[in-house]
């Protein structure tokens, strides 16, 4: 079985190598024989699926589990101590002998008919709560933000492997043919530690990569016309970049019919990705809803409507960002946690319930899955007095929609939130769980790379049953 | 033949045994099963095939002819005719330099009326330094060169460009290949006062390169330079997938985790060297600048100790502050260099975690191929890469020359003799024809490692001169869809570099200057923004630098250039064997819509001149080596038959998009 790196080009390679091949190009009849099918066409799952899309809130940074969602009254008891042995250890970045714990300064209360135990620091995502699969014993293996990021997203503490959305798209293809499958809206403040490697498609084929809309004028590279192009004068050019191509043929050419139904692909990209940006058909009620046009929730409001607007429209897998840029514009609470904390959940809070329930009134849920967390929790002591570190060993990410069980919190840290002692899920056993879901069996979602057959749980996770419907 | 390579290596082992004492992991046993896969076998001393007919007499131009047409009749096929001589020298220009020819050299060639004009057009080829460019990028991306430390900080590292540089003049010289790789290995060891040995040692540091903020961990930082270092190896110059066998035993080879970390025992005493190049001025200037943010920092650091909770947090801003204010470094070549009272104890460590460390080992080449129990190396050995390197580059080690003519051959004929370049164990495929590369790796090694001699003996074949379509084309692409037995030449869509370097020949803008710093091109702001340090990319300022080889633009690891990035491009993070040719819509929206091909276009545009037909041929010549046909022409001329003043440039644009441009036959 070659891997990747083979470079014989038959027909039949092509034909999996293009974009989308999706016929009625006018170029089609070339085909006739044998109807082209792109890798990013739909597939079939490996077994019958219940979510068909992910949409993944990273809050990068990590934001805190013991201010978000898992209560630990014995922090508040214990502040200005030292940890008790009792506890064990573990490796921080900052954090020493001499740190002292530090109690929070939220308060956490039942909601739904779940009761489950959410903080004041989320007042929305407490809405939702009766949606909400919290994970309060989720752990990784690093403690720096970039490892800790590519393991989150890809399994592997190096960069250089695929990430979740490029093995997803990489498995079940795509349903829209004029939007990329895998889309990643970062935030508009920078990027996070792990920079662009982090939601790469590794050593996948680049039609894997993902496509970055951005903040800015710009938001996608080369969607737009160069200044002084009429769209009519582009569609005349891409007539003639056609007609040159057909007049050199020498009979069938599977690969050259790919590159022309990538540039019509392109054409079609051009027209309907601006639309996705454009927010003024949405009723303001919606707007309202995910708190676009108010100051601290326009910018994430209108990436998570955007986020809903492309699943819709048959994205596969959609990335929205919270954070990034350095420490005080993301998560990553190494002083003051109350007042980064209480910025960040301003900013995110409202427009991150306003997605579930969007989801949820449309139907859009059941098949849906959404993904909140970041590459790690913080820790029990405080750093630098009011703040406090990266923390591995225990931390919450939560699952809505896709199957996933609503209202319940598995798993759990010890009394002080330091270790993940009850059902320690692994982001591996995450990775499986969410691919399971999607109908893909972890050993089959392989790709050979250098005499291994890689995956995303890198080894074999635990598919965490408890959590599914 | 195997066994001199043993003899030598037991010689050298003889010294001091360390492995008896209990705390040594044992060393690994082997099969008769697991040394008997082919790759670990000595190669065969194999002569070309005999075929005496008349047509085969006719075909077979050089020994590989022979190779491959016993192939084709093995399969019942027949090679293609011979390509005509405009598609020759374009595909030959393309194969050695990444640039088309002018239309001048097309028009001499075609004329050309001495029977050996093919033979001396390849000659001028392999001579001209645009050689080494193009088959550079082939070596840097198989080592995975970047010019940043990847990960957070993404640090750049202004000094290796000079490794770039260095694999480009090694090139150009046709330096023996077990030269060149004992170079890279072990130049410092060589001869620590030379420069270019010092420059090719920086080989050993090309991995991405963790740093962290705050209390950096020692210990796994250095096991991950240490698991850079080690698996390079393995991918690059041995075809072995050591790096499987970090955690545990290779799962499909006879590779056991002790040999994963005795391979990583040549590297335990290896540590970085910046060796300064940088004037005494210069020197004196950075010191001044350094001198009191060192001593402010040494002052906060032993404030630390001490300090409260609040101060704590303070000085950690102060300290990320002066981080941030840290001058370039003073120019050094990139090296490494053996600190033996630093020495790294190597331990087998459990799942690979630094922090479960198991029984010691010294160093050692992979058991599978040596003698059983052939002893290790203490890792205290003086020299010890040279040592590496003179296993990996002994003639008689089955694994090298056969790894690397693998490697020229792919890069030729466009599907590798093994098709997984860098994996030659169980996992990768067997060789189409393992004659021929036995062959062509003893022509190799005789001819003492030498490139050109390898490349002039494929490249004047029959089997690479025939035309990208056969006459049974149908009928031969059922029976072999992937052409393994190279029934027609391979038909190519450029690599990225080519594309780009090929709009700014075609369009007069090319700067052919060589070597030197790398360029940092104007890019959109947004890209720069997603950067944890923005202020690394700082854009060349002399413009007429954007306009050189793609070769000398900065390759960062967190940036790769949109342009370069859909056009199937490594992340530079992994070894890449060979890169992927896809085809998919945002090509279309760079080519169609990006600056670079718009700008260029323009250009190509404003080098038109005369009539209609004449500019529209002119532009079919440079742009595809050839004039258009007449329908092409038609077409074309009717396109610019237009007052928009934008015509003729979105002409130019339509061809930088056409096929006839992007693939060589």
């Amino acid at each position: 079985m070659p891997e990747h790196i083979r470079f014989a080009r038959n027909r039949r390679e092509f034909l999996t190598d293009c974009f989308c091949g999706f016929g009625a190009m006018g170029f089609s009849s070339l085909l006739a024989a044998e109807a082209p099918k792109s890798p990013l066409a739909p597939k079939e799952p490996h077994f019958p699926a219940k979510a068909k899309r992910i949409i993944f809130l990273f809050q990068a940074g990590g934001p805190s589990h013991l201010e978000t969602f898992d209560p630990k009254p014995l922090l508040n008891q214990l502040h200005g101590q030292k940890r008790p042995d009792t506890f064990g250890k573990v490796e921080y970045q900052n954090v020493n002998q001499n740190s002292r714990i530090l109690g929070t300064k939220r308060t956490f209360a039942k909601y739904g008919k779940s009761g489950l135990e959410i903080s004041d620091l989320l007042p929305h995502q407490a809405q939702i709560a009766d949606d909400l699969c919290v994970i309060r014993s989720m752990h990784g293996d690093m403690v720096v933000h970039s490892a800790a990021q590519y393991q989150m997203m890809s399994g592997r503490v190096i960069p250089g492997f695929p990430s979740m959305g490029s093995w997803v798209t990489y498995g079940l293809g795509t349903q829209s043919d004029s939007l990329p499958a895998y889309v990643v809206m970062p935030d508009p403040n920078g990027a996070p530690e792990a920079g662009q490697p982090v939601y790469t498609n590794g050593f996948l084929p680049a039609v894997y990569q993902p496509a970055m809309f951005r903040a800015g004028k710009r938001p996608v590279l080369n969607l737009e016309v160069p200044k002084g192009i009429s769209m009519e004068r582009r569609r005349k050019t891409i007539d003639l970049i056609r007609q040159l191509n057909e007049a050199n043929l020498l009979g069938e050419d599977a690969e050259f019919s790919a590159r022309m139904s990538a540039y019509d692909t392109a054409f079609k990209m051009q027209t309907e990705a601006p639309e996705i940006f454009d927010l003024s058909n949405e009723p303001q009620e919606t707007l309202d809803l995910y708190g676009v046009g108010k100051a601290d929730t326009d910018d994430y409001g209108r990436r998570c409507l955007m986020a809903r607007r492309l699943v819709e429209k048959g994205v596969r897998f959609v990335c929205v960002v919270a954070g990034g840029g350095g420490a005080e514009t993301e998560w990553d609470a190494h002083s003051d946690i109350e007042k980064n904390h209480l910025r960040m959940a301003r900013l995110t809070d409202q427009p991150t319930a306003a997605l579930v329930k969007d989801l949820k009134r449309r139907g859009l849920l059941e098949d849906t899955i959404v993904l909140w967390g970041g590459e790690f929790g913080r820790s029990p002591e405080s750093e630098r007095g009011s703040g406090r570190d990266h923390h591995n060993t225990g931390f919450t990410m939560w699952v809505a929609g896709g199957g996933f069980k609503g209202g319940m919190a598995y798993g759990a840290t010890d009394d002080i939130g330091l270790k993940a002692t009850v059902n320690p899920v692994h982001f591996r056993d995450l990775h499986a769980t969410l691919i399971h879901q999607l109908g893909l069996q972890q050993d089959r979602l392989s790709y050979l790379h250098q005499g291994r057959r890689e995956r995303l749980t890198e080894v074999h996770g635990t598919i965490l049953k408890d959590l599914l419907v | 033949m195997l066994h001199l390579t043993i003899r030598k290596f037991c010689a050298l082992s003889v010294a001091a045994v360390v492995w008896a004492a209990p705390d040594i992991a044992p060393l690994g046993k082997y099969t008769a099963a697991e040394r008997r896969h082919w790759a670990f076998q000595p190669r065969a001393d194999v002569a070309p095939p005999v075929l005496t007919d008349a047509a085969a007499k006719a075909w077979i131009r050089t020994p590989v002819d022979a190779f491959v047409l016993a192939g084709l009749r093995k399969a019942e096929l027949t090679p293609a005719p011979e390509a005509d001589r405009a598609t020759l020298i374009r595909r030959v220009t393309y194969n050695l330099h990444g640039l088309p020819p002018t239309p001048e050299e097309i028009a001499a060639f075609v004329e050309d009326k001495d029977p050996k004009a093919y033979e001396k057009l390849v000659d001028r080829l392999l001579e001209s330094p645009r050689y080494g460019e193009q088959w550079a990028r082939h070596w840097l991306d198989v080592v995975r060169f970047a010019e940043s430390d990847g990960y957070e900080y993404d640090t750049h590292r202004p000094d290796a460009y000079r490794f770039r540089d260095y694999v480009i003049a090694s090139l150009n010289a046709d330096k023996p290949y077990d030269v060149f790789l004992k170079e890279q290995l072990a130049g410092d060891e060589m001869d620590p006062k030379n420069d270019t040995l010092l420059v090719a040692s920086g080989f050993n540091r090309l991995g991405p390169l963790r740093k962290n903020a705050g209390n950096q961990d020692v210990a796994s930082s250095r096991t991950e330079v240490l698991t850079e270092m080690a698996n390079i190896v393995g991918a690059s110059m041995l075809g072995m997938t050591m790096g499987c066998a970090r955690c545990h035993d290779h799962k499909f080879d006879p590779i056991r985790q002790s040999d994963y970390y005795r391979l990583q025992g040549y590297f335990a005493q290896t540590h970085a060297s910046d060796v300064i190049i940088a004037t005494a001025e210069e020197q004196a200037k950075y010191k001044a600048t350094m001198e009191p943010l060192e001593s402010e920092m040494r002052k906060l650091r032993f404030a630390m100790r001490r300090a409260s909770e609040e101060d704590k947090g303070k000085i950690l801003t102060r300290l990320e502050e002066i981080d941030g204010q840290i001058p370039p470094p003073l120019t050094a070549m990139y090296a490494v260099k053996n600190e033996p009272k630093e020495m790294t104890p190597i331990h087998m460590l459990e799942r690979g975690d630094y922090r479960n460390k198991g029984a010691k080992v010294g160093m050692r080449p992979p058991g599978v191929l040596l003698p059983e129990e052939a002893a290790e190396l203490p890792l205290e050995t003086e020299k010890p890469r040279t040592r590496l390197a003179e296993w990996i580059t002994d003639p008689q080690n089955p694994l090298t020359a056969r790894v690397m003519v693998n490697r020229i051959w792919g890069y030729h004929f466009g599907r590798n003799l093994v098709t997984t370049p860098n994996d030659f164990g169980r996992m990768g495929t067997r060789p189409s024809h393992p004659e021929l590369l036995d062959w062509l790796a003893n022509a190799y090694v005789k001819n003492g490692w030498r490139m050109k001699p390898l490349h002039r003996m494929m490249l004047l074949s029959s089997a690479y001169r025939q035309a990208s379509r056969s006459p049974n084309e149908k009928l031969f692409a059922e029976k072999d869809p992937d052409n393994k037995w190279y029934w027609k030449a391979n038909r190519r869509r450029l690599a990225a570099e080519e594309i780009r370097d090929t709009m700014l020949a075609v369009s007069g803008r090319l700067n052919p200057k060589a070597g030197g710093p790398s360029v940092m091109l104007k890019i959109d702001e947004e890209l720069i923004k997603d950067l944890k340090r923005p202020q690394y990319w700082v854009t060349t300022r002399d413009r007429g630098e954007h306009d050189r080889r793609t070769i000398y633009m900065i390759y960062k690891r967190n940036l790769i250039l949109p342009f370069m990035q859909v056009f199937d491009s490594p992340d530079t993070l992994l070894s890449c064997a060979r890169r992927d040719q896809s085809t998919h819509a945002p090509q279309a929206l760079e080519l169609l819509n990006g600056t670079v091909s718009n700008d260029l276009a323009g250009a190509l545009a404003k080098r038109l001149q005369g009539t209609a037909r004449e500019k529209v041929d002119y532009a079919w010549r440079l742009a595809t080596g050839r004039l258009p046909n007449e329908r092409e022409r038609a077409l074309s001329m009717k396109y610019i038959d237009d007052p928009d003043p934008v015509a003729l440039t979105e002409f130019a644009l339509s061809l930088f998009n056409s096929n006839a441009f992007l693939y060589v036959n």
